[in-house]
């Protein structure tokens, strides 16, 4: 029996009103007006809020620790515990992609991602997939965004080919955006402004079985 | 934000890169500048999702996205109009990735204006205007649980009703809420 939205919104209001998350889910869309004033009124509570000093230092050292881009070299992106997966990207790119030029520096194509002994992975169905909205999904060790256009399924690499930080969705511009710096790339990998001299995402292999289900190449 | 992303690209000479990080002499004084600029983002996002934890993350999201920016030295004004167009995109995101809806759809729904000073009282006044023009029940309801913290159960004691009733009457008063334009 689908919950009372009363019940629902007491139960949204009830952790708000505790410091809790918001924890929402399936169906809560219904009453996002509701839910969004909500939080403005649990926001309103205590007057303006400041950054607890235990989360102003974690801030202070976040922007300490992060070198000026143009000098960040592969040694310090790992140090900074920004590279977890720089080895997964095509040697050379990072040092490339940040080795200073004058000249602009023609795009790298895109490399599909085979990894050795790679295996197929379920991550859904094609109706989990939104039409033209990047879906992250991972098959192991490689993780990947998968568009669906149609009855056709498309993926390119979930890592920046600039920096080795992890991409995300952003629906309202329909662009993959890195958070360790302002890039963005289109859902076919490319990078989203044409001035641009990076390398495009790597292509990963995806496919659709005559079960509806999609497969992403991985580990 | 992506509207205006800067090429990472860099002038600077190769001999640079040689080795590790070489932190720029006005590096603490931006990030003293950013962790002031951060405060307002803080408090523009805490009051449009509730509660801490959710507030930290995207404020952290925020600083992310903007370092790049905060290290080129620009005047605070910049840096603040930069921050806080990131800091919508992220709560866009955050309500649709929640919701699963479209930020189009949400736009509507996300009070944006960007604030021009130190952390004030805006928030509790703008929720102050929008219970002014609520039915009375409506403004208590909400007043009571919101505001001065009461369980469902003392506000339905201090209103004369029953938990049930108080529980319908506040998703009816927040839908209401919810549809006042307090600027208007």
């Amino acid at each position: 029996m689908p919950e009372q939205p009363e019940n629902r919104i007491e139960q949204i209001a009830d952790d708000l009103l505790h410091g809790r998350r918001l924890r929402l889910k399936a169906g809560d869309a219904e009453e996002k007006e509701a839910i969004i004033a909500a939080a403005m009124f649990a926001g309103a509570r205590q007057g303006p809020q400041r950054m607890s000093p235990v989360f102003r230092r974690r801030l202070a050292r976040i922007l300490d620790s992060a070198p000026s881009e143009p000098r960040l070299t592969r040694r310090a992106a790992l140090v900074a515990g920004l590279g977890v997966a720089a080895g997964a990207l095509a040697g050379g790119i990072v040092g490339k992609a940040l080795a200073p030029s004058a000249a602009p520096v023609p795009l790298s194509a895109s490399h599909p991602v085979v990894p050795k002994n790679g295996r197929w992975t379920d991550v859904g169905s094609l109706a989990d997939f939104s039409e033209g909205q990047g879906k992250l999904v991972k098959a192991g060790a490689v993780g990947a965004f998968v568009f669906r256009r149609g009855e056709t399924v498309t993926a390119v690499s979930s890592m920046c080919s600039h920096l080795p930080c992890e991409l995300w969705w952003e629906s309202g511009s329909s662009l993959l955006e890195c958070p360790c710096h302002p890039v963005s790339f289109t859902s076919d990998g490319k990078p989203s402004s044409p001035s641009y001299t990076l390398p495009a995402l790597n292509e990963v292999k995806v496919r659709l079985t005559s079960a509806g289900r999609v497969e992403v190449l991985g580990t | 934000m992506t509207s205006d992303p800067q090429n990472p690209s860099d002038p600077a000479s190769p001999s640079d890169h040689a080795g590790d990080v070489v932190e720029l002499s006005s590096a603490s004084r931006a990030t003293d500048i950013a962790l002031d600029e951060l405060e307002l983002v803080y408090a523009f996002i805490y009051a449009r999702v509730g509660n801490r934890a959710d507030a930290e993350d995207l404020t952290q999201q925020v600083a992310m996205k903007a370092i790049p920016r905060l290290r080129q030295g620009a005047p605070a004004s910049a840096i603040r109009g930069y921050l806080f167009a990131t800091a919508r995109s992220v709560l866009g995101a955050f309500w649709s990735t929640r919701l699963g809806l479209s930020q189009a759809e949400l736009h509507e729904d996300l009070a944006m204006a960007i604030p021009q000073g130190p952390p004030s009282d805006e928030s509790a006044a703008r929720a102050h205007r929008i219970l002014a023009r609520l039915s009375d029940n409506y403004r208590r309801v909400l007043e009571l649980r919101f505001l001065h913290g009461y369980s469902l159960k003392e506000v339905a004691t201090e209103m004369r009703s029953t938990v049930g009733a108080v529980k319908v009457m506040q998703l009816r008063a927040l839908r209401a809420a919810a549809k006042v334009d307090p600027d208007a």
